[in-house]
């Protein structure tokens, strides 16, 4: 489990690069390989406070949408993955951002250290997909897939 | 022991397990999310309670944030109702330009120019107190103080009263603001100007007045606003309240401000005390303020 799990996203335009950081996120893993992730959306820090303020306001509402979730199985989880070394796997769940579920398959990797398990994965979410409206002004500030890194650490309860 | 009896011994234990099945298949059921438990995010304070640094002629709580100049270039037209001739005021424009600089994120500096009188603007604009999320802080207020000095040739009837001194005028505000719902924000700003300079021996160097200011939010980047000022004192000979209505338009780092106003200078001790359209005569001014941010 963590409470202070690192996702971070990058939006990469001809005209503009943006990225946040959220060092806010928790998640819990299982020992029968199910997993749930959940990342507070106002947690997001931007370069610019009116970058922040448009992403809460006007693309995430995040006031109306808290959180962004996961939550699904391991698809190819083993409970004795060999410890001290990464393993690829299928993170495979319901994604929900901005109110709106997708069913996505993710691939991570993950490893069991001393302490726990770490998880690390890049993935991209459409905008289109979760109903996000980028207007036709900033289209070329703003890409349309978003690449999406976690980092956690998570340690037992 | 009769049979009948045993039987319903049976069934009550059948139907006890029965439960304690459910029951252990509905935690199973629980999803692993709802095991996180609820953990709010922590308190922030509360964004966008207006999109610009103004509502329309008056301060508004927000400031610029941290090394962000804020840019503004403000015109107002001429009269509306001097009709076709002067294309409903249009042939007739005064400007605003500003800059605004954010020392923190909660202070900023500012100066202006208009060509209004010729007047020169330098402001301080402080959020001493920020709306939190949770309620902790309901409300947020701004101070700001802004002195003004005017430049024109013209200025006052004698040689003997055209000094720099009495060419000043200090406005002293508080902005109290609450956002109470995502669209809804409303402003409550009391201010009061000094004239060091007044135009009749009659009228008062100090004004108070009272403000309030709203905005509703109609679409994403779209809202109605407008304010209005009441001069507590009376209204000195000519002068007017001063009304405004109008909408922002937010597109990325600009923000686009028309509105129709009965008040025809862009500065405080102007707008504030020395109103003189009617709007029941149709003398309202169109303007628009334009405003664009850099981030250093």
């Amino acid at each position: 489990m963590t409470r202070n799990g690192n996702v971070e996203f990058f939006s990469a335009t001809f005209v503009e690069d943006i990225e946040a950081q959220n060092e806010m996120a928790s998640g819990l893993l299982a020992a029968d390989g199910r997993f749930a992730f959940r990342v507070p959306i106002l947690g997001f820090r931007f370069e610019k406070a009116l970058m922040e303020e448009h992403f809460n306001e006007n693309y995430l509402e995040s006031t109306q949408f808290p959180n962004g979730t996961f939550e699904g199985t391991i698809a190819n989880w083993d409970p004795n993955f060999e410890s001290g070394t990464w393993h690829d796997v299928i993170a495979s769940g319901k994604l929900t951002v901005h109110g709106i579920e997708k069913n996505r398959e993710i691939s991570s990797k993950i490893m069991r250290d001393k302490d726990g398990w770490k998880i690390q994965s890049a993935f991209v979410i459409a905008t289109a997909d979760h109903e996000i409206p980028i207007p036709k002004m900033v289209r070329d500030k703003i890409a349309e897939e978003i690449s999406v890194t976690v980092d956690l650490n998570l340690l037992p309860r | 022991m009769s049979c009948s009896n045993f039987k319903t011994y049976r069934i009550i234990l059948l139907a006890l397990t029965g439960m304690v099945l459910v029951q252990g298949s509905y935690v199973r059921a629980q999803s692993l999310l709802d095991e996180l438990g609820a953990d709010e995010p922590a308190a922030h304070p509360v964004y966008a309670t207006f999109k610009d640094t103004r509502i329309i002629n008056v301060q508004s709580n927000e400031t610029p944030g941290k090394d962000v100049m804020h840019f503004v270039i403000a015109h107002r037209f001429g009269q509306i109702n001097e009709g076709a001739y002067s294309l409903w005021g249009l042939d007739n424009a005064s400007m605003r330009m500003a800059l605004d600089y954010g020392l923190t994120e909660r202070l900023s500096i500012g100066v202006g120019r208009s060509t209004f009188q010729k007047t020169f603007e330098s402001s301080l604009k402080w959020k001493a107190l920020e709306q939190q999320s949770d309620n902790s802080i309901p409300i947020g207020v701004t101070l700001y103080a802004v002195g003004m000095a005017r430049g024109d040739s013209t200025f006052a009837e004698s040689q003997v009263n055209r000094t720099f001194a009495n060419r000043l005028s200090y406005t002293y505000q508080a902005i109290i603001t609450r956002k109470w719902t995502e669209k809804f924000s409303l402003a409550v700003v009391p201010s009061f100007t000094h004239r060091n300079l007044v135009g009749f021996s009659s009228d008062a160097h100090d004004q108070w007045t009272l403000g309030v200011g709203a905005r509703y939010k109609l679409a994403a980047r779209l809202s109605l606003n407008s304010e209005y000022h009441f001069l507590i004192d009376g209204l000195p000979d000519g002068a007017q309240n001063s009304l405004s209505i109008g909408v922002d338009i937010e597109t990325g780092g600009h923000v686009f401000q028309l509105h129709i106003t009965n008040s025809r200078g862009m500065f405080e001790r102007a707008f504030l005390t020395e109103t003189n359209g009617r709007w029941l005569d149709g003398a309202l001014f169109f303007g628009f303020n334009l405003s664009r941010v850099f981030d250093f």
